[in-house]
């Protein structure tokens, strides 16, 4: 399977944030998921590779081109969507298309008044009264409607209801359905990339913690539930993060075997994607006290 | 890609672009009225002025509200210097309009003497140096610290440009009649295309080095 994008040694530096030594890399034909809190780096990261940041240093590839002198025939296959406010709220939707769409070599005008009458857009409303559902839904149909190979998206499904969000990871399964295509989606919502994707990549405190395949990652670690009794100073240095309460404690870890063999009264359970984010997060380590 | 980009730009001030345009076919006929000596310049550079910045200002104005269009419009493949030379050349076209308007108005209120090549090379050249100030410092400083000089701008050409055409002045820059038309109008094209080219090369360095929200 090839890359679809690769990125390797990113540094970024801003006065109170940066991008250390960002590495990964998005293989064709994956959703991929870049998950992080608020505040981890993600949106730093996307502007980054999208040249939309000046980078420090770091090498970004995108279809195994170089990102520095080819920037514009790249973004040429990528579609864009970010997060909200990103049109002139007094346009419509025709006018916000017809500055959009000539940057493109391939706009397809039917592909994008097919995604117009999927959504029921009316294209002669104006964006400022279209929801914010609705906006993100025609930011997917400006996105898509040039025959991009990869689809970014910088937290779409932030603030929308449960059935846009379900409607969203549709879409993007639909295109997914066509070959060599690649979604890169960054979220904090992780419940939304439990239903849809294949590889998983978390970012914290602008370092990446890790990429893995999703199923993998899912099995590779164990929400461990029992009586506070079992925990002791030789098992706590098993656990990501311990949250402990006056009914026992909820331990999320990586090293299931050892946590088994030393533990003999508790119960394994496969976490969350949630759970394994937070239980990455620094400061996850530190117990809870609940009254 | 340079056209889209500068259609943007009027799609932006379309609720106000009508305005604009009756703002400066007025300007100079009330000039007549206020200022008859100097009515003519007078009346054609104020309307300029008041049209390029009034709606210049309005554009950035939506762009400082919605700072993720540009950035949209950069993850698009527009190349950022498309983008700065989209306002260049916006406010040549909102120049040439306001020649269009002072041609039919001096047609129509002949108290505003002709209207001849050498008046529009000269408030070109007045407008490119403008310009060629604002557009750096807007690129650089943003729209926030920059609007303090569109309203020093607005507000102090009417009396700036007043005293500059009382007939007293006048004097001043008599040297001009010794210098032949032809020359004062080449001269004030090439100088104020170079002083606006600079200046956007100058805009597009501040630009590129931007990081966008």
């Amino acid at each position: 399977m090839d890359n679809i994008l690769e990125i390797s040694g990113l540094n970024k530096k801003y006065s109170d944030f940066a991008l250390k030594n960002i590495s990964f890399c998005l293989p064709e034909g994956c959703i991929t998921g870049f998950i992080g809190i608020n505040g981890a780096g993600k949106t730093t990261t996307i502007r980054s590779i999208l040249g939309l940041t000046n980078k420090i240093s770091g090498n970004i590839k995108f279809f195994g081109t170089d990102m520095d002198g080819n920037e514009n025939e790249i973004k040429d296959r990528i579609g864009i969507v970010l997060d909200e406010g990103c049109f002139y709220d007094e346009l419509t939707l025709t006018e916000m298309k017809n500055v959009i769409a000539p940057a493109y070599k391939n706009w397809c005008e039917q592909d994008f008044i097919d995604y117009l009458e999927r959504f029921s857009l009316n294209p002669k409303q104006k964006i400022s009264t279209l929801s914010k559902g609705t906006r993100m839904k025609y930011a997917l149909a400006l996105a898509l409607s040039h025959k991009a190979e990869l689809l970014i998206m910088d937290e779409p499904t932030s603030g929308l209801d449960p059935l846009v969000r379900s409607q969203l990871l549709d879409i993007l399964k639909d295109y997914m359905s066509k070959d060599g295509k690649g979604v890169f989606f960054s979220t904090h919502i992780t419940s939304d990339l439990d239903k849809i994707a294949d590889m998983l990549i978390m970012i914290h405190n602008g370092q990446i913690v890790f990429q893995e395949e999703k199923d993998q990652l899912l099995d590779s670690y164990r929400m461990i539930k029992g009586s506070t009794e079992e925990l002791d100073e030789s098992t706590r240095k098993y656990f990501l993060s311990i949250e402990e309460n006056s009914f026992g404690f909820t331990g999320v870890t990586k090293q299931v075997s050892e946590v088994m063999a030393r533990m003999q009264d508790v119960l394994a359970e496969r976490p969350t994607l949630e759970d394994i984010m937070l239980a990455n997060v620094e400061g996850g380590k530190k117990a809870c006290y609940l009254a | 890609m340079l056209f889209s980009l500068v259609k943007k730009d009027f799609l932006i001030v379309k609720k106000y672009a009508a305005i604009m345009l009756i703002i400066s076919f007025a300007i100079p006929p009330v000039m007549v009225w206020r200022t008859p000596e100097a009515s003519g310049a007078m009346g054609f550079t104020l309307s300029v002025i008041f049209s390029i910045f009034m709606l210049t200002q309005y554009v950035s104005l939506k762009e400082y509200q919605y700072p993720k269009a540009t950035t949209l419009l950069c993850a698009a493949p527009y190349p950022r210097k498309m983008i700065v030379l989209s306002k260049y050349c916006f406010c040549l076209i909102i120049y040439a309009v306001c020649c269009v308007t002072f041609g039919i108005d001096t047609l129509i209120f002949p108290a505003l003497g002709s209207f001849d090549v050498k008046m529009a090379a000269m408030i070109f050249l007045v407008i490119t140096i403008l310009l060629s100030v604002y557009f750096p410092a807007l690129y650089k400083l943003g729209y926030e610290k920059t609007k303090f000089a569109f309203v020093i701008i607005i507000m102090a050409s009417p009396v700036l440009f007043a005293f500059l055409f009382k007939p007293e002045n006048a004097v001043k820059f008599g040297f001009l009649n010794v210098i032949p038309a032809v020359m004062i109008t080449v001269f004030s094209i090439i100088i104020g295309f170079v002083v606006y080219f600079v200046s956007a090369l100058l805009s597009i360095k501040f630009f590129e080095k931007r990081d966008l929200t």
